[in-house]
This record gives structure tokens, sequence and C-alpha cells, in this order.
């Protein structure tokens, strides 16, 4: 992998940090239709706002830590311009959190074609096709993993805005499935949170009053329906979506899921 | 002890059928319902014709060949049976177990590898006058209700292939409670009149919806029913919990069925003996076993293609004929060049001139794999493929999506949506004055609850000719997700799609074309069909 492949690895993987970013006058966090521009190779996925456009993510597979946005639907953008260069003709935005808007939006359906100009000046993390051999995704849970370690028993769910579980916390439910199942859980300690996000217009964004209880809800749901009976479920919600900061905002959508076992 | 169905249900041990002795094998919990309708339809256990050459009688007692060729259009295609010849004598996958006088075998037929066209089921019809127990009512006919002698009440089934699959509305969990689905469903157009006639449609005293689709092949299922790359116990495309065999608790693969409804080849066959042979009972371990162990251990592939020769010379491609498919490794992952999914390797790149064309042939079939592997085109506004972290659209390959090595189809739990259902993509007549033909499959109107966010491609309205996974689920995004089908035996077996919408590999390449807007030269077009014919 090139140089740059694995810095654009790293600005992705760097995403999840958002809540350790300060905020700064080079955030920006809006709503508008995503583009999708065509390359030589994988295309890349921008938005436009205010007259500048931003570069989000590119095309990669399931496993990439920013997935790119759908045509059909606006996307929320919650990102931080970065000094880098640009790439397909937008600023890069590092980290950068999106979340599909879930009603459907005819008029965000621009696809530009690929011009020579906007190529990868790096290769990108896969082709657009089959893979060189390195897979999308492993085992959710390495052998010997679930050793009981405290730290690894709290475990966190980051959702799109107004978004519940998806195919992105597949991994994560199986790896507290198999944590409480190696530990003998007797207690699984749910905390479903509701979130805001602040624009950078000024206005503000809130997910839908009851999200906190239905993340919390669907999670004991889910780990029952895999199975994991015979332990005590405690749920809690925590409303953080009063005072959004335009900074933690992404972050705060979760939900923390803890392990609680007699060893 | 012969358990009786109303009694399972008078005594109130829920809707969970229990069967076997040893070990208690729990059933999805429609099967009882599906129960109640196969019992409640007339059978035709009429006497069987001698057959063609070709067909499998249930019952017959012949012993089916370790290597047993069976020509079609394209060639021959190759049942191998691994563990040896197969009596099928009291077999029961051969037997006709039910009160219908089928067998598993009868919509299973290895000349057809192991499912059955549409041509032989016509050819069948001819033959019997329609008293072959495969025209059986219960889901042989477009509806129970019809008169059995005219062929216009087969029509689906002498047309496209299909066998009406009747399931409970609203879903049953796997406990027997009802699931409360995410839309409503509507019935807009019937042309069977089974969707609402007053015995066996929604509003009778046994709720059930009445869809079409055809048999999938019971062959390469060690494949199929994979416990490697992408089964865990949450769906990798949704996160949801993955349905789990009930005697071991592991999760499944989930691309037995279209619809993914039944965890195990053991689960599966009680429902089909239930629905499809009307049998009325318990079947025994010792019978389940010995289906499941010939699933198991047969395998279906093409072995000559009629231009381009002998599919499993020494030192050919490792990706074709029969006995490849039958050492390959299953539960990997194919799209990548490490694997392949259907490794051909360089022999049949560049070869010289042949005076049968036999390779120029070869040729286009090699081609035919790049195209499949390496010609991208726009997948968009796909449910459970665009939606899983590639972005809409997405530019990618057909590997992409029929990614299992060897077989083509998912390697994860395998349901989308690519439009084979759902309007506006789905297969329909066109309407006008000069059209006397008429669509003969049922039409629903969709409507997602206001609780639930809307389909994201299709919005919070919209109409499907079958809900598919939706029908188990409950769930608005799974209206018209299929689970995709593995590409092997293809040309024994046409139609193709879960409802037969594609009447041959170019009209299957053609709906391809036409979704994705891919704009396929002759050449490609040529050769991917021929390299589907190899499979």
């Amino acid at each position: 992998m090139s140089r740059f492949a694995s810095s654009l690895f790293m600005m992705f993987g760097a995403s999840v940090s958002l809540a350790a970013t300060p905020a700064t006058d080079s955030r920006v966090s809006f709503v508008s239709c995503p583009i999708v521009r065509d390359t030589s190779s994988v295309p890349c996925w921008l938005a436009e706002y205010e007259g500048v456009l931003y570069f989000l993510t590119l095309q990669t597979d399931v496993s990439a830590p920013v997935n790119p946005p759908w045509l059909g639907h606006k996307v929320l953008v919650e990102g931080v311009v970065s000094g880098e260069a640009d790439i397909c003709g937008g600023r890069v935005l590092k980290p950068v959190t999106l979340s599909v808007m879930q009603e459907l939006d005819g008029s965000c359906n621009t696809m530009l074609p690929a011009e020579d100009r906007y190529n990868l000046t790096f290769e990108p993390p896969r082709p657009p096709g089959p893979s060189r051999g390195r897979l999308a995704f492993g085992n959710p849970m390495p052998a010997g993993a679930p050793a009981a370690e405290s730290a690894a028993r709290n475990f966190t769910l980051q959702y799109e805005y107004d978004g519940m579980v998806a195919f992105r916390h597949a991994q994560t439910l199986q790896r507290i499935l198999e944590t409480a199942r190696a530990s003998h859980a007797t207690e699984i300690r749910i905390t479903g949170f509701r979130s805001a996000s602040r624009l950078s217009n000024g206005s503000v964004m809130r997910e839908r009053k009851s999200i906190a209880q239905e993340r919390a809800e669907q999670i004991r749901a889910l780990l029952q329906g895999a199975g994991l009976d015979g332990v005590r479920y405690a749920l809690q919600v925590k409303d953080l979506s009063k005072r959004p900061n335009g900074s933690e905002d992404a972050a705060r959508r979760r939900a923390e899921v803890e392990i609680v076992s007699p060893n | 002890m012969h358990i009786r169905w109303h009694v399972v249900a008078i005594v109130g041990l829920s809707a969970v059928l229990r069967i076997g002795t040893c070990h208690a094998q729990e059933v999805a919990g429609h099967v009882p319902e599906q129960n109640r309708q196969a019992q409640q339809a007339p059978s035709s256990a009429g006497s069987s014709e001698p057959s063609a050459t070709a067909w499998w009688l249930p019952g017959d007692g012949k012993t089916l060949a370790a290597l047993a060729p069976y020509r079609n259009a394209f060639g021959s295609v190759g049942v191998l049976n691994a563990q040896g010849p197969v009596v099928t004598a009291g077999h029961p996958f051969f037997e006709p177990i039910g009160r219908n006088g089928r067998a598993c075998v009868s919509c299973h037929q290895p000349a057809n590898g192991m499912s059955v066209s549409v041509e032989m089921i016509r050819r069948r019809w001819d033959e019997t006058q329609g008293k072959d127990p495969l025209f059986a009512p219960v889901d042989g006919m477009d509806c129970p209700y019809l008169p059995p002698a005219d062929p216009e009440s087969h029509s689906l089934l002498l047309e496209r292939g299909l066998f009406r699959i009747f399931l409970p509305w609203p879903p049953k969990a796997a406990d027997g409670t009802d699931i409360d689905p995410e839309f409503t469903l509507e019935v807009v157009r019937d042309p069977t009149g089974c969707n609402t006639h007053p015995e066996y449609g929604l509003r009778s005293a046994n709720p059930m919806v009445s869809v079409y689709r055809r048999p999938r092949p019971v062959a390469n299922l060690r494949y199929v029913t994979h416990q490697g790359f992408g089964v865990f116990s949450f769906i990798g495309k949704n996160g949801l919990p993955a349905s789990r065999d009930p005697e071991t608790g592991l999760p499944s693969a989930m691309n037995l069925l279209s619809d993914a409804r039944q965890p195990t080849l053991k689960t599966q066959a009680v429902e089909a003996a239930v629905t499809h042979l009307q049998f009325d009972g318990k079947l025994d371990d010792e019978r389940l076993q010995r289906i499941v162990d010939f699933e198991r251990q047969i395998y279906v592939a093409q072995i000559r293609q009629s231009v381009a020769g002998d599919l499993m010379e020494p030192g050919g491609p490792p990706g074709l004929g029969v006995r490849n498919v039958s050492t390959g490794r299953d539960g990997l992952l194919g799209n990548n060049i490490t694997n392949y999914v259907v490794p051909l390797g360089d022999e049949w790149k560049h070869l010289p001139d042949s005076a049968d064309g036999r390779n120029r042939m070869r040729e286009s079939i090699s081609r035919g794999q790049d195209v499949f592997m390496f010609r991208t085109f726009w997948i968009r506004d796909a449910m459970h493929l665009n939606t899983v972290g590639l972005g809409n659209p997405t530019k990618r390959t057909c590997a992409t999506c029929h990614g299992m090595h060897m077989m083509g189809m998912d390697v994860a739990n395998g349901w989308m949506d690519i439009g084979t259902t759902n309007l506006p993509w789905a297969r329909e007549e066109p309407l006008n004055p000069w059209n006397a033909r008429k669509t003969k499959l049922p039409l629903f109107k969709i409507t997602c609850k206001a609780n639930v966010p809307p389909h994201p491609f299709l919005g919070r309205v919209f109409y499907t000719q079958d809900p598919g996974r939706a029908l188990i689920s409950g769930k608005c995004n799974d209206v018209g997700t299929i689970v995709m089908q593995q590409m092997r035996g293809l040309s024994a077996r046409a139609p193709y799609f879960s409802n037969g919408s594609a009447g041959t590999l170019r009209e299957l390449v053609d709906f391809y074309d036409r979704r994705f807007n891919i704009g396929y030269t002759d050449q490609e077009r040529e050769d991917l069909i021929n390299f589907l014919s190899a499979l």
C-alpha cells in the first residue's frame, strides 16, 4: 500500500476519535446532497456547502471506517477541514462522520464523470473490482480474545443521526456476545444515548426523543435474539441533546454496553 | 407415536412443532399454519405414466449412479454422488412419503441439476395429461381451488416453472408468535385468485400469502450451508441476529431458501414434506438424516460444453466440472484474485484455432469470466448491497455480490433486492390494446408504517410481485429481497431468478444490463453467456 493510501486509512480511522478533536473554526457541519465523481479507479464522494466542495471519502468496502453516502438521500456531514491536498477536487475533511438522512430526496442525483485532473494520485485501499486478497473483515473475535480483561468488557456502538443498529454493528455485537459467554456474564448494562447536531449555519438537529430508549432496547433484543439468555439486562438512557457543541455531537450518538461477570 | 398437528395446537404446546424421537427438532413457527393449508388442499395422487428417459419417478427404485450425465441445450450436466451410487429404493428423498404421490425428487430432478426446468415440466404435462403428482393442487396449481385438469390452472408452473409458496400473514417468529410487520400488505392484483380466496387467501381462517417461486437446486449444499467467511451470530447486512440451527445453536448461513426462512437442511426438509408432499405427520430422525446425508454429498455442475468440449479433462480449468466442485473449499470468499469465484487459470486464454471451434469457445468462456470478475458498472438502489458500506451507487463488478468461491452466490447471508420482484424493475406484461397476454403473478401494494423509516430506495409506498424475505422478517426494507442463487448447473434448469422471469441465459444477462445500465457489447454479452453455460 502506498504512503498516500496509508495516510488515507489513518485519516478514516481517526474519525472514531472525533470527540477528542477540539472545536475550531475549521469544523464544518452541514446537510447537503452528496456528489459522486468517477475516477479511473474507484469513485470519490464529495459534498458542497456554501460554495466549497469537500471531499468526504472514497469507495472502499464494508470495512471502511467511513462509508460512502447514498444518492437519493441528503447526508449530514460533520468534519474538520484539513490542510491536506485536495482529493478529487474537494477540500479534505479529516476526520469526518457521515449520516445518510432517512427520507428520500430525488434532487440528490449528481454523478460527475471522470476527469484526468481529478484522478487519484495514490493507490486506493482497494480497486473497484475484486481485491488482491485482503479480506474486508475477518473473524470479529480472534482466538483467545475474550480473555477476562476488564477493558474488553466495555463496548461502544456509534450511530448515524437518528440511526439504529446497521451492518457496521454486526461485528461489535458479535464481540459483545462472545465476551459475555466467555466471561459467564451475569449482567449486561446498556446505556442508550440521544444526541443533537449543531450545524455550521447555527441551526440544531435533534434526534427523535425516544431514540436513546430504542437503542438500548434494541441491543437487548438483539443479544437475546442471538441466544444470550440467563443474564440480567440493566437499561438506562441519557439525553445529551440539550447542548450540542458542534464538536462532540457525532460521538454522542452512541450506546455503551458493559459486561458484568463474577471474575 | 403419531403426532397430529391439530393436537399440537389444541394442547397449546405453542406453534413450534417438535418432531423426532431422539432429538427434538424445532421447526420454524410458520410451518403449522402451512400444514393446515396443505392438508386442506385436495391431493391428486394420480397414476404416473411411464417416464421420459430423464424423468425420475418417485419410488421407481433405480440406482442413481456415482456420476450421472444428462444432456441439455449447452452440453451435459453432471450429477456426482461423492459417497458413490445411491440406492433409491426405500430412500426418503426418492419415495413418495406424502399423500399427493410426490417425492423430493419430483421437483429436484437429476436431469435438471437437481431443480426442475420448465421444459421438463411441460413435457411431463404432455406425457401424463397433467396427472403427474408434480401438478398437485397444493402448489402445482396457481391455487388449489382451480379445476385440476385445465392447464390454465397450472399456468405459472407451465409457463415459468413456479410453485406456489404459501406463508402465514402476519409472519411468525420461530416460537410461533405473530411478528408485527413494519408494513401493510394490500393485494392489488390477484390473477390466480389465491390471495383473495376465502379458503386459501389473506382473509381466510388461516390467513396466508401466496407467492410463486422456482425450486432451488438440491446440490452443492456443503457450500450453501457453510460455516466459514461471513457467517456469524449477527447478520452482516443489517446487524440483526442470524437464525440458528435448533440442534446446535450455531448461526446459519441463511442461504438455503429464497427468503432464508429455514436455517438447516433438516428444518427445510420438514417444511418441504409438509408443504410440497402434503406429508401429515412426523418425519422420524432416521429418514431426516438420510435426506440430509444424501443432500450433503451430491454435487452438480456442467461437465461438457457443447462446443468447448469436456470440462473435466485432466489439466482443465480448476473451477469447472463437477469433480472440481466436489473437492473445492467451502466458506471462501472468491471476490479476489487469490481465490477467484470460478478459478479458470490461464490455460484457455490464448489458444490456437481449432477446426471445430472448440478453442474459440474456450477463449470466450475465459473472457466471460473476466467480464464477470472485472467488468465494472454502477450498481444503484439495490437494498442490502448499496446499504452495506459501499455507497449508492457503487462501481463494482458481478463478483461483488456473486462472491462465493465455486458457487457464485453470496458468501454471507445473501438476500438483496436487485429488482426481480419489486417494481419498477420486475418483469411485467406491457399493457396496451394490442397485447392480450396478462401478467399471472400477484401484485402487492406495500406501505411502510409511519413509525419506521421508509424503504431507502423505494420510499414509503411501493409495489411488489413477491415480498421475499419480508414475508419472514416483517421488515420494510426486506421487501423484495431474495436470497441469491448458486450459479452451478444453470444450463440444466431454466428459467432463472426466483420468479422465473428470465427464460434463458440471454434474458438473465439482459436483465442486469437493463437494470444497471451496464451497456455490454455483443462480445461481452456472448462471452458472459458462454461462461455461465459452462458452470
